[in-house]
């Protein structure tokens, strides 16, 4: 169990290392926001998921609600996040934000 | 006029500076609010309210007129904000077009006004400044509103045992409303809950709250004294004290709510109420 709790905890956290470089690191709106949207949710998905798990170690029903309101977080997590990175996406899109393309300089 | 403006807020800013060096340090242990109030709040909220959340018995029990005006401010916000922003009457050169889409070929037609379009299920009415968003945000957005207002009545009803209470309730019921008006436009919240309502609502809320002090006036004790309620709630003093706390956050909620709503659809349409964001 501890092992599985582990393993969850460290990719997690591997994904949110990523997508901390990837904001910092890619060229302009558009890129920026493909890391915040995928990677914090993979990252929240798996920490959570973690959690979840080690608050069932000393198994009772309170344990078993508290964790199934964790699994509700990632549930809502997973709907809310990549929608609201869709959302900005398409706000810049329509306020007329050009796409970083090959070659220009980081903005 | 600016200058007597800027006087008085520098010299009011200055007596603020002034009186705020003679409050106690931060975390004192022997000032007047360490030494009294808060020991005898931490000790006896149990035992005199039946509430555990002490935060809440102190803010909608011990300390409760000054929530009940803060519910008044909030009230007066909104009806500021109507007072300043809503408009009825257009100027004379201003005709209203609304602008409809066939749904099936995507062509957009304008009315004038004062002529109608035939009754058809192929047309839907639009907003000439605002497209309203893709299926996506549409479709999780309708997917979220009921779990985030079943949320918002939980921190309502919940306040005396968590964090929470009527003006953060208050403020998520609003925000999954405006969020419907966001992702949607702003016709559909006023198909649902019209101008009126809003209005009425919020007032209401407030009404709950002085009511209930009005209440304990009437039953021969002090205003807001909630121990009175117990014959009309049907239990011990006590626990109509925990009671009587409920009451006034839903008052709270409803009035927070109403008002977040009212003061959207007042600023986003510029009190035309006929399109916005």
């Amino acid at each position: 169990m501890d092992i599985i709790v582990c393993v969850l905890l460290f990719a997690g956290l591997f994904f949110f290392t990523g997508g901390a470089v990837g904001i910092l690191r890619f060229p302009d709106f558009y890129s920026r926001l493909h890391p915040a949207g995928k990677l914090d949710t993979l990252g929240s998905l798996l920490t959570m998921t973690a959690f979840a798990l080690y608050n069932l170690h000393h198994f009772s029903l309170g344990a078993l609600l508290t964790s199934s309101k964790m699994i509700l977080i990632i549930v809502f997590v997973f709907v809310a996040s990549p929608t609201a990175t869709h959302a900005i996406v398409d706000a810049g899109v329509r306020a007329g934000l050009e796409p970083w393309t090959s070659g220009e300089k980081r903005r | 006029m600016k200058i007597i403006g800027l006087i008085i807020s520098v010299l009011t800013g200055a007596m603020l500076v002034y009186a705020a060096a003679d409050f106690p340090a931060w975390s004192d242990p022997s000032s007047p609010a360490s030494t009294y109030l808060s020991p005898h709040f931490i000790e006896k909220t149990m035992e005199e309210t039946s509430v555990p959340n002490i935060v809440t018995a102190v803010l909608a029990d011990y300390r409760s007129f000054d929530t009940m005006f803060e519910t008044a401010v909030i009230f007066s916000a909104g009806l500021v904000c109507f007072f300043l922003l809503r408009t009825t009457r257009r100027k004379e050169s201003e005709t209203e077009t609304t602008h409809y889409r066939h749904t099936l070929t995507g062509v957009t037609i304008q009315i004038k006004e004062g002529h109608t379009l035939p009754p058809s299920d192929e047309f839907e009415r639009i907003d000439s400044l605002w497209t309203p968003s893709g299926l996506i945000i549409k479709t999780s957005c309708r997917l979220l509103v009921p779990f985030i207002q079943l949320f918002g009545l939980y921190v309502i009803a919940h306040g005396h045992y968590s964090p929470g209470g009527g003006f953060q309730g208050g403020v998520i019921l609003g925000a999954s409303i405006i969020m419907l008006a966001i992702s949607y436009d702003l016709r559909t919240i006023i198909e649902r809950i019209s101008e009126k309502m809003v209005a009425v609502l919020c007032a209401v809320g407030v009404l709950i709250f002085s009511g209930t002090g009005a209440l304990c006036l009437l039953l021969g004790v002090n205003f807001l004294d909630y121990n009175a309620l117990a014959p009309i709630l049907l239990v011990d003093p006590l626990t109509a004290r925990s009671h009587a706390i409920l009451i006034v956050e839903i008052g709270v909620g409803v009035a927070v709510m109403t008002t977040m709503i009212w003061l959207y659809c007042n600023l986003s349409s510029a009190g035309k109420y006929n399109q916005g964001l």
